[in-house]
């Protein structure tokens, strides 16, 4: 599924620059060991984490975009670092929980 | 530990969680770290020969082994601390020049750190770091962009490096809703 697609649908709120790709797979974790060990390319990363180093753990498996939860608020440092290496964040008023419930409304799985 | 003849396939297996502990001596100001498996780090300073050890930081982790799926080669990663992604912080960095001119190409430059005091500690050598970096860029693959991963050794002054480390502490967000 389209990144745009998935942003309209859901009402995301882009943070950074968006770059429309394929994604696929939807992974959640709030721990940046489990994105290393677990989390596949491509996959759309639901957390509630903001601290900068999400950047690092993302750009390293090149998720397909970083999802914060929860209407989290994402420190600028933490946006500014992620355009930089081209890795998306978005923001969701949604739980973790009925974010998930409505990507798999929409057909993510 | 490599088979020449294998386009290797590697699988990250035996992931362990476990803590990066860092310690500092109140006596001499070196500072040690090292994984451990143990729920919680020693609280108090313990003596150690002529060190008075206190645990400064300790870190949600994981240690893992790779896998070739193709021929068998098993590579452990035991002297891997953590990996560090380079943010161009000191522009006179060897590791910051080559993410300058990697950036161009979408590469991005990662540092495999060992444990310290790197001189009392084996540290990662350049086959194990090619796997590594092998590996993520396997997982990579439907990606336009690749990940460099060189050795600790590259950073001129560790003190001055304001890489982000891919490691979980102080990860619990503070931030208050934005509604409030």
């Amino acid at each position: 599924m389209k990144l745009q697609d998935i942003i309209e649908k859901l009402s995301l709120k882009t943070l950074t620059n968006v770059e429309d790709k394929e994604v696929q797979g939807v992974f959640i974790s709030d721990m940046l060991s489990d994105v290393m060990s677990v989390a596949q390319a491509g996959n759309l990363w639901l957390t509630v984490q903001t601290h900068k180093n999400i950047v690092s753990a993302a750009n390293l498996i090149d998720v397909g975009a970083v999802i914060v939860t929860h209407n989290k608020k994402v420190p600028n440092d933490t946006i500014e670092l992620a355009n930089r290496f081209h890795v998306v964040i978005l923001n969701s008023d949604l739980s973790t929980y009925d974010l998930t419930r409505k990507l798999l409304e929409i057909g993510m799985e | 530990m490599q088979e020449d003849s294998c386009s290797h396939n590697w699988d990250m297996i035996n992931v362990l969680p476990g803590f990066i502990i860092t310690e500092k001596c109140s006596h001499c100001s070196k500072i040690s770290t090292y994984f451990s498996f143990e729920e919680r780090p020693p609280l108090e300073e313990y003596r150690e020969g002529d060190h008075f050890w206190n645990v400064v930081e300790s870190a949600q982790s994981i240690r893992f082994d790779l896998l070739c799926s193709n021929c068998g080669t098993l590579v452990q990663f035991e002297e891997l601390s953590g990996l560090l992604m380079c943010t161009g912080c000191d522009e006179n960095c060897k590791v910051n020049k080559l993410m300058d001119e990697l950036a161009k190409e979408c590469t991005w430059v990662y540092v495999a750190f060992g444990f310290l005091p790197t001189g009392e500690r084996v540290q990662l050598g350049k086959e194990k770091i090619s796997i590594l970096e092998e590996y993520f860029n396997q997982r990579r693959k439907s990606s336009s962009s690749k990940i460099k991963i060189v050795s600790n050794e590259m950073i001129d002054n560790i003190a001055t490096c304001f890489a982000e480390v891919i490691k979980d502490v102080g990860m619990l967000s503070l931030t208050p809703l934005e509604d409030n």
